[in-house]
């Protein structure tokens, strides 16, 4: 008995390509990425898109090359990999999970067979279709066409471009130049540059004041943000008012009242008076958060609550870095969050600094990225931005596809799926002919 | 000075004024009357928002609460933008039904707001990031709305062309607007840690929703006639989206592990 080609056997066909994942996943366990290290991550990407080009020219030849990319196919493997991703969001990700999950591959999914062969097979879908619409270029399609190859050149960047990146993270300490890094795995990377950390500087937010609950070991809701001096805020019963305050203040052993420092390892400190609203109590006091030089002070109140300080929050926080490349030059350059330094293909990120320390950190945590496929996403992202934006300003527009208005087209004629070159030249010249049927509303 | 306290007022105002376009839109045969009134109602709110904004000297876009001003401003928008695009005169009382409910959680389950803002949250994809999805995340709403109107209304009459062509047209701008939102999270992502995309929860569950909504736009080309079909991917996808927005908070694969919590 054999099954017509049908939306069920398109989807017998994805799960068949699971249990064939689920096989191999078993028998070999992950993949290794590493093994699409360049060149062979890019000699495999260009066989593949040459593969999807031969696929697209021989389609009147095999059925099974056309049917490849027709609506069944797409419908089925979208749907698949929607179901893997869902899968992947109910799993909670851990290397080290045993049991049945982890056997399948699932807490570690990215490097699983049956994920990655069902991501493989909705991008070559994705891929003829591309083909197709290229082939086939239609003006109304632009959208359309604009989101299918971004979505396609980003997946063919993100699987055949993994294992070509380098992340490492390099500890710098001021004045120490440093050109090693290591990656996750704890494995040394040289880089072809060295650096250098001339300072570190951090701006942080206001202090602020919460109430503690020395009994229960429980921090109230609420906080007084310490923006300047006479701040006030009543937290769970206690008006509490900052009378004095220091931006940077020490204290010398056994005194307990703060004064102003300006020294490495000065802290915030903030002179609180306190008064029960019910019962009119008061309590008056130093509070710090101290640093990693200053042990941190609380005021005490009644019933065991105190008035505590947490160390601030840090707003930005910023490493001034010598470069020095590999022919010599050097040059200096500011990293900060959200804005990395580049060097050729490497980028630079700033990652993190000695937290007990804070503002007085010396060292700062880099982390180096070398990401060769960056210019094919970056340029591919931005399509898809362009293709977002087109798709807003061309929807409800007046021409409606044939599919979804008559409810006649049942073989991809719809806006979405119609590329018109995956069908034969026959059924492509007999779809051109009826799009003058297309309604205009 | 702009408060959290003073929602009250504001939302007191912008429901009035939502609820007041809702019924002008049965009573009354002109068009422009139902938007104007709605419209000042999301003025009034989006006041309070920009209000915020100023005192908070940050976007107020960090918390959950936050976040749920924006999907109460753009729902009602969307809800006036639908109404004077295709007349359907229930959208406004939807739509303002919607925003009330939002607001009214704001009002019951406020939260703490706090100037800080991480250094990782400050980037000029911040604003336009959380701006795109939250109009998304309305229009989406609305749609699953209507879908469930139409699926289940109790004339259990088949729903028309114009009608499909309204669910159509409604996801195809929201999924326009997920992937921009999708879009401008990547590319922020590579500038602020080197990469793209990473899974985190937060990213697995938005492809997730992605996806579903992908799939409805293509069964619609393909399958026009599947409606039950479609009308179940739409309910769906709109629970995935509940997943992605706040549901990964509660969802214990996803504990501690997000970089997306603030």
């Amino acid at each position: 008995m054999t099954l017509e080609w049908g939306y069920k056997r398109a989807f017998l066909r994805c799960a068949l390509l699971f249990v064939v994942g689920t096989t191999l996943q078993l028998a070999v366990g992950d993949i290794d990425t590493s093994l699409l290290r360049y060149p062979w991550g890019l000699i495999l990407a260009v066989n593949y898109l040459y593969l999807l080009v031969v696929a697209y020219a021989m389609r009147d030849k095999w059925r099974w090359l056309r049917q490849l990319g027709d609506d069944k196919a797409c419908i089925s493997s979208l749907a698949s990999f929607g179901v893997m991703v869902i899968i992947f969001g109910l799993t909670r990700q851990d290397p080290l999970r045993e049991g049945w999950v982890g056997a399948m591959g699932f807490s570690r999914m990215t490097a699983s067979w049956p994920f990655n062969l069902l991501l493989l097979y909705f991008m070559t879908t994705l891929g003829v279709r591309v083909v197709a619409e290229i082939h086939h270029l239609r003006r109304y399609r632009a959208a359309a066409v604009m989101t299918h190859l971004g979505v396609f050149v980003l997946l063919v960047a993100g699987t055949f471009g993994s294992g070509d990146t380098v992340r490492c993270m390099v500890t710098t300490h001021v004045g120490e130049p440093v050109n090693v890094g290591r990656d996750d795995a704890g494995h040394e990377v040289m880089l072809p540059f060295a650096l250098t950390l001339d300072d570190f500087s951090m701006e942080e937010y206001p202090a602020k004041l919460y109430l503690l609950d020395t009994r229960r070991e429980k921090s109230s809701r609420e906080f007084l943000s310490v923006e300047a001096e006479g701040a006030e805020a009543v937290i769970d019963g206690w008006r509490i008012r900052a009378d004095h305050t220091l931006d940077m203040a020490g204290h010398v052993p056994g005194e307990s009242a703060w004064r102003a420092m300006n020294h490495i390892g000065a802290a915030p400190a903030v002179y609180v008076s306190a008064e029960n609203v019910a019962t009119g109590e008061q309590f008056r006091g130093w509070v710090s958060c101290g640093s990693h030089i200053f042990e941190p002070s609380y005021l005490m109140l009644a019933d065991g609550m105190a008035v505590a300080m947490p160390r601030r929050e840090a707003k930005s926080y910023l490493s001034r870095v010598n470069i020095m490349e590999e022919g010599g030059v050097r040059r200096d350059v500011d990293i900060e969050v959200n804005h990395p330094a580049r060097v050729g293909s490497w980028r630079i990120y700033q990652v993190s600094y000695d937290i007990a320390k804070g503002r007085w950190s010396d060292t700062s945590v880099l982390e180096c990225v070398r990401d060769p496929w960056y210019g094919a996403a970056h340029v591919a992202l931005w399509l898809l931005l362009a293709s977002g934006v087109v798709m807003f300003v061309t929807a409800g527009g007046r021409r409606v596809a044939r599919a979804y208005d008559g409810d006649k087209g049942t073989d991809g004629a719809g806006d979405m799926n119609g590329a018109d070159g995956v069908v034969s030249h026959k059924a492509a010249a007999a779809r051109r002919r009826g799009r003058g049927k297309e309604v205009k509303r | 000075m702009t408060t959290w306290d003073q929602l009250l007022w504001y939302a007191a105002v912008a429901a009035a004024c939502w609820v007041a376009g809702a019924v002008a839109a049965y009573r009354t045969k002109r068009t422009w009357a139902p938007v104007a009134v709605s419209l000042c109602g999301s003025a009034v709110f989006l006041a309070f928002i920009i209000g915020m904004w100023v005192s908070l000297e940050r976007p107020p876009m960090r918390t959950m609460g936050e976040t749920r001003l924006w999907y109460s401003f753009f729902l009602s928008v969307a809800g006036v933008a639908v109404y004077a695009r295709w007349r359907y005169k229930w959208i406004l009382s939807f739509s303002s039904v919607m925003s009330i409910v939002f607001v009214c959680i704001n009002l019951f389950k406020p939260e703490i707001h706090n100037k800080s803002l991480m250094p990782a949250l400050q980037s000029v994809w911040f604003v336009p990031h959380v701006i795109v999805y939250m109009f998304s995340y309305a229009l989406l709403g609305a749609v699953t709305l209507f879908a469930i109107y139409l699926w289940l209304r109790s004339s259990r009459r088949e729903p028309s062309a114009d009608e499909m062509g309204l669910c159509d047209h409604l996801v195809r701008i929201g999924w326009a607007f997920l992937s921009l939102g999708m879009v401008m999270g990547a590319l922020w992502a590579k500038q602020a840690w080197g990469d793209y995309w990473t899974w985190d929860p937060k990213e697995t569950w938005a492809a997730a929703t992605w996806l579903g909504y992908l799939l409805y736009l293509h069964l619609r080309a393909a399958r026009p006639k599947e409606r039950n079909v479609a009308f179940a991917i739409i309910v769906f996808s709109f629970l995935l989206l509940q997943m992605c927005w706040y549901g990964i908070n509660y969802l214990p694969a996803a504990q501690g592990v997000s970089i997306h919590t603030y």
